[in-house]
């Protein structure tokens, strides 16, 4: 990302970000004047206790929830000035959305699943097919395009939601606990793939979990706590693992 | 849009339960709403167009058997100004009442009836096969196709027994529900009723001039004779005789206007469930980039297909059942079709849409204007 003077810039800007609730009457604050960027290419992992608002900075970024003060610019638009209908035509193109328990629309196929984001693009029907199977190869699920959700594993309608996710080629991706509902094996699958997706094609990740060896797979992490970031390393790997602060940030 | 159409067939079908269980009440409702339809269809066909007869029948009488006019009345009659031709006719029902099977013969004299029907177009026999025989009939196709009547076949009605010569079709509503058959068989039937007709027909010379030669008739009947007569166009004649009908026919109206309600809120109540049922679903969707206006536009379109299909089973199923089986409602020997025609059909289809439509607004606006975030959990 450049700007106008042709400078580098971040694809993802916050600034002064503050997001409350109503709850019963009063305001509950989630994130309190949180500022954070993140650079085409990168593949963060939010981490941080229930409650610190890591799922709320992420729909935030992603686009699918709004700021009560502050901004949020990816890919140099500010999202807080686009309208409802502005916004969903801004996430068809630049937003790919990875779901803790996966959301295929059970009715669909695998493949018809997968060209849903694409039905909002101006492709012909041989172009949209086509990029589904480019998107479905990329999983290694080209051969049960056929295949409805009840018939897929976990692990494989995960890897559905992240074809779903790529196969309009969006400037940046965002997972909500991608493996929360995996076991330990699967969950592992799909951190290489998280990972191939980031290092192989380029794709910026923002990804929200728990889960300290889902967290190891990012390059770097943020840590939030009462809505507030409180750490921000780049874990550098060793022989012996991450570095300290990375070990303590994502609590190994 | 199209591309959408599997997105959106698929949501229908996949919920194969409720859907099967919504597209049969909008089926059968449809089904009621087009059979009821077709009988004011059949009425407004009965009353309208042009009146080119008279119906000269018994003053203050109404039923056929209680109307008897000699049948010398005919040259009387033949010389009114205006008056082109007339036919008597004796009119034998098998049931005075309303009923959907009704009989109805009229007599006439063989020889003037291809004057006075040569309109009709025959199915089976002819004019001559007809005139052969004293006990011969020209059944009209519409009670040929009900009772089942072909040419050869001997049938009993009414204390009438014919011999079918012919089946005619004719564009003249009510007419096909008529057997002719030779006036002196029916004449024969009681001893005391020789000389008497029903009614008789008037062909005008112009038809502007009906009410001025009814007028003419009665008077001129009224100045010779001792039966008095009240002659009306055909068309007036048929409203006094379906009088006790119309109101209820008026009625049907507004059963067929409630089977429409029904449908709205039946139709309604399925789109509210799978809206509520994918409350998530559409969250999904918004997440990947479908604006609110575009889920309103998908529901819509389910609710749209969920009623059209319905539609479409209901009115189809009415029209295959009143083809096969094509249905007249009689009273005092006039005859209402049902006629389910094509333009009716298409119109109880289009009602369909416009149910469908009306029927998913609210849930379809709620489900595109759901919040994503709250939505999703």
């Amino acid at each position: 990302m450049k700007n106008a003077e042709g400078l580098s810039m971040p694809l993802v800007e916050i600034e002064n970000l503050t997001k409350s609730y109503r709850k019963g009457g009063q305001e509950v604050p989630v994130l309190r004047d949180l500022a954070l960027s993140v650079d085409a290419g990168e593949f963060v992992a939010l981490m941080g206790p229930s409650g610190s608002g890591k799922t709320t900075l992420l729909n935030l970024i992603a686009g699918i929830d709004r700021p009560t003060a502050g901004v949020v610019r990816v890919a140099g638009q500010d999202l807080g000035k686009l309208s409802r209908n502005r916004l969903a035509a801004w996430r068809a193109n630049h937003v790919g959305y990875i779901f803790q328990l996966y959301n295929l629309i059970p009715v669909l196929s695998a493949f018809e699943n997968v060209e849903l984001p694409l039905l909002l693009l101006p492709l012909s029907r041989a172009e949209r097919r086509k990029r589904v199977q480019v998107a479905l190869d990329a999983v290694g699920l080209l051969d049960r395009h056929d295949h409805y959700p009840r018939q897929l594993s976990g692990g494989q309608e995960q890897r559905v939601a992240i074809a779903r996710a790529i196969v309009a080629d969006p400037t940046l991706l965002v997972a909500d606990e991608p493996t929360g509902d995996l076991d330990a094996d699967t969950a592992g699958q799909t951190l290489l793939l998280l990972k191939r997706l980031n290092k192989e094609m380029g794709k910026t990740l923002v990804m929200v979990t728990h889960d300290p060896k889902a967290a190891s797979a990012a390059r770097r992490l943020v840590r939030l706590e009462k809505g507030r970031l409180v750490d921000d390393v780049v874990p550098l790997a060793s022989a012996n693992g991450h570095s300290p602060r990375a070990r303590a940030t994502i609590g190994e | 849009m199209l591309k959408y159409l599997p997105y959106v067939r698929k949501n229908v079908f996949g919920h194969r339960v409720r859907t099967a269980m919504t597209v049969a009440g909008t089926a059968l409702l449809m089904f009621l709403f087009l059979f009821v339809s077709s009988i004011q269809e059949g009425l407004d066909r009965l009353l309208s167009g042009r009146d080119d007869r008279l119906i000269v029948y018994q003053a203050y009488r109404f039923c056929p058997p209680s109307s008897q006019l000699p049948v010398f009345y005919d040259e009387a009659i033949r010389d009114v100004p205006g008056v082109r031709d007339v036919l008597p006719v004796k009119v034998v029902v098998s049931n005075c009442r309303a009923s959907l099977d009704t009989v109805v013969f009229n007599g006439v004299d063989p020889k003037r009836l291809p004057a006075a029907r040569g309109h009709f177009r025959f199915l089976s026999g002819d004019w001559s096969s007809f005139q052969a025989r004293t006990d011969a009939a020209l059944v009209g196709r519409r009670i040929a196709e009900r009772r089942g009547l072909r040419p050869g076949q001997s049938f009993t009605a009414a204390g009438v027994t014919v011999q079918v010569a012919g089946v005619f079709a004719s564009d003249a509503t009510g007419e096909e529900n008529v057997i002719y058959t030779h006036l002196p068989l029916l004449l024969n039937q009681k001893h005391h009723e020789e000389f008497h007709v029903t009614l008789f027909e008037v062909a005008l010379a112009d038809p502007d001039q009906a009410e001025s030669v009814a007028a003419a008739i009665d008077a001129k009947v009224k100045s010779r004779f001792q039966v008095p007569t009240e002659t009306k166009p055909q068309k007036a004649h048929y409203q006094t005789a379906l009088a006790d009908l119309l109101d209820l026919i008026g009625m049907t109206r507004w059963l067929g206007l409630v089977c429409v309600g029904v449908v709205l809120v039946l139709v309604a109540n399925s789109v509210v469930m799978a809206a509520q049922d994918r409350v998530k679903e559409h969250a999904v969707l918004q997440t990947i980039g479908y604006s609110g206006p575009r889920i309103f536009s998908l529901m819509l379109a389910e609710s749209c297909l969920i009623a059209v299909v319905g539609g479409l089973v209901g009115i189809a199923g009415c029209v295959a059942w009143l083809v096969w089986q094509p249905l007249a409602i009689s009273t005092e020997g006039v005859s209402i079709d049902f006629v389910a025609s094509p333009q009716l059909a298409t119109w109880g289809l289009g009602l369909s849409l416009v149910v469908g439509l009306l029927a998913g607004l609210v849930p379809a606006w709620q489900a595109g204007r759901a919040e994503i975030v709250t939505s999703l959990r």
